[in-house]
């Protein structure tokens, strides 16, 4: 499908822009489709970004709050559009984002499984397969078969992380995401994003505020600051870098 | 707008069993659960008909065939088209999370959204035609070009769908204003009266161009008036263009507004 050298590459953002209009109200917002010239404020929440992971690599990416660590991140799962500039991802991604989204509250556990089973593209057969493992790491006892609006966030985040990290992805983005529930089963959480990690092949991208942590998984680390991308290097550097520019 | 419908097909193993859960949610929560999707159009149906028939004795209107079956075969596809124009308008925020949270063609929920309603609408044609059969009524063999009409209208609900929901999702305006046309459109549409018993050639050119009106048309003319489709080619040309002109413009829009939906919801 991709030429050799372009297998090489995971992630791959040329000059990526992302902006978001903040209009006064819902009012100017509805203007704005008819005529582009109503009055807004312009968010650059990923200005002028450019860098690539090759496949393989776990890389950090380390920023204050508001440094657009999160938008670059739904823009490499697809569930937003750069502004301009453009962005190539070869490979399929799973992501620890938001780990209690994307399930349909209305659902059970079990069901919710089997629909991001398919939606993942997965065939019956796989799912069958897939369903008693993420079962069994969520450890959510007799509650996988109720619907999923009686769960608590803890109960969420659980089946969320357990179906992201089952389904072999290619790319493995995780945010912030291995504080899930308590610590013992925050412990089990690591030891299976370093059991992915282990894996050849599987490319890592890792977003904390902590740096122990990023230190811990991570070889490489890109800060960003007000959308821009500051340092790009070793993750130990990287990490001095942007605890000098917060003066810590 | 190739790749409008490519996008489709490729997730179509997607789309069917998102339609099936879709079903599933809706019936969910209730004993009855699938009971209810019939009980409830049955009722208006008897109701339409107690106060039709019965009351206003509209029931010579029609052609030599049984009132209650005109009728049935107006308001059942009248039930698909009303909840898809308006919960269909609004898919995105119905399932925000396909929109924001994983990676889906907006294209695509439109497509399940509206297919798990026409599993519904076929599920009440197929009670509805083994009714007429237990009681005597005879289809003919016009009755063949009602796939045709199904095809039809799920394609032109489909680009309804994804011609309004990113405007609803942009705006709740928009959602109010088609709520507030659905009744209107009702009354409007010949569902429970018979438009041909108005004696003004305008009003039928004008009701050419209202696809509720087309639809609810092409049924009859299927199981009750025995007529061909092309045998009205005004009715046919002026609907045909409507629905080139919804698919194009469910393009335009979708175009435009596409890379916005996810940022606001």
């Amino acid at each position: 499908m991709f030429s050799r050298s372009e297998d090489e590459v995971a992630i791959r953002f040329s000059h990526v822009d992302k902006t978001y209009r903040l209009f006064k109200n819902d009012r100017a917002r509805f203007y704005s489709v008819f005529n582009k010239r109503v009055k807004h404020e312009t968010i650059h929440a990923n200005c002028d970004l450019s860098f690539e992971i090759k496949r393989g690599e776990a890389v950090a990416l380390v920023g204050n709050n508001g440094a657009g660590k999160s938008t670059a991140l739904k823009i490499i799962t697809g569930v937003i559009t750069p502004t301009s500039g453009t962005v190539d991802v070869n490979g399929r991604v799973s992501a620890l984002l938001e780990l209690s989204a994307g399930f349909d509250m209305n659902l059970t556990g079990r069901e919710n499984i089997e629909m991001r089973g398919f939606l993942w593209g997965l065939n019956k057969k796989e799912i069958a397969e897939l369903t008693p493992a993420v079962e069994e790491f969520a450890e959510l006892g007799s509650y996988f078969d109720q619907p999923m609006r009686t769960y608590s966030s803890g109960m969420k985040a659980r089946l969320g992380f357990s179906f992201a990290s089952s389904i072999d992805p290619e790319i493995l983005v995780v945010d912030e995401a291995l504080s899930v529930g308590d610590k013992r089963f925050s412990k089990k959480c690591i030891a299976r994003v370093k059991e992915i990690m282990s894996g050849t092949g599987v490319t890592v991208l890792f977003v904390t505020h902590s740096s122990s942590a990023a230190q811990e998984f991570c070889t490489r680390g890109l800060v960003l600051d007000h959308g821009r991308l500051t340092y790009d290097g070793p993750i130990k550097d990287a990490i001095e870098f942007y605890d000098k520019s917060n003066n810590m | 707008m190739l790749s409008f419908f490519r996008g489709c097909w490729e997730w179509k193993s997607q789309v069917f069993h998102l339609a099936k859960i879709d079903l599933v949610k809706t019936c969910r929560g209730a004993v009855l659960g699938w009971i209810w999707l019939f009980v409830r159009p049955a009722t208006y149906v008897f109701v339409f008909w107690l106060a039709l028939a019965l009351g206003l004795k509209a029931g010579s209107t029609v052609g030599d065939y049984p009132y209650i079956v005109w009728l049935t075969a107006g308001l059942i596809p009248w039930f698909f088209m009303q909840e898809l124009i308006s919960t269909g308008s609004d898919v995105y925020r119905r399932y925000t999370y396909l929109v924001n949270k994983i990676k889906f063609p907006l294209v695509a929920i439109s497509a399940f959204y509206a297919l798990s309603k026409l599993y519904i609408y076929l599920m009440s044609m197929g009670i509805f035609m083994l009714g007429c059969i237990i009681f005597g009524y005879h289809f003919s063999i016009y009755l063949i070009q009602l796939p045709f009409v199904f095809a039809l209208m799920y394609g032109l609900f489909v680009a309804w769908s994804v011609m309004t929901s990113p405007l609803s999702a942009i705006s709740k305006d928009f959602g109010n204003l088609i709520k507030t046309l659905s009744t209107p459109l009702f009354w409007l549409s010949g569902i429970i009266f018979n438009l041909g018993t108005i004696h003004h050639e305008w009003v039928h050119t004008v009701m050419c161009f209202n696809p509720v009106s087309f639809f609810v048309e092409a049924h009859r003319y299927a199981m009750c008036d025995n007529m061909w489709l092309w045998e009205n080619p005004k009715m046919l040309l002026i609907f045909l263009v409507v629905f080139l002109a919804t698919i194009i413009v469910a393009r335009i829009v979708f175009r435009r507004l596409n890379t916005e939906v996810a940022d606001v919801l």
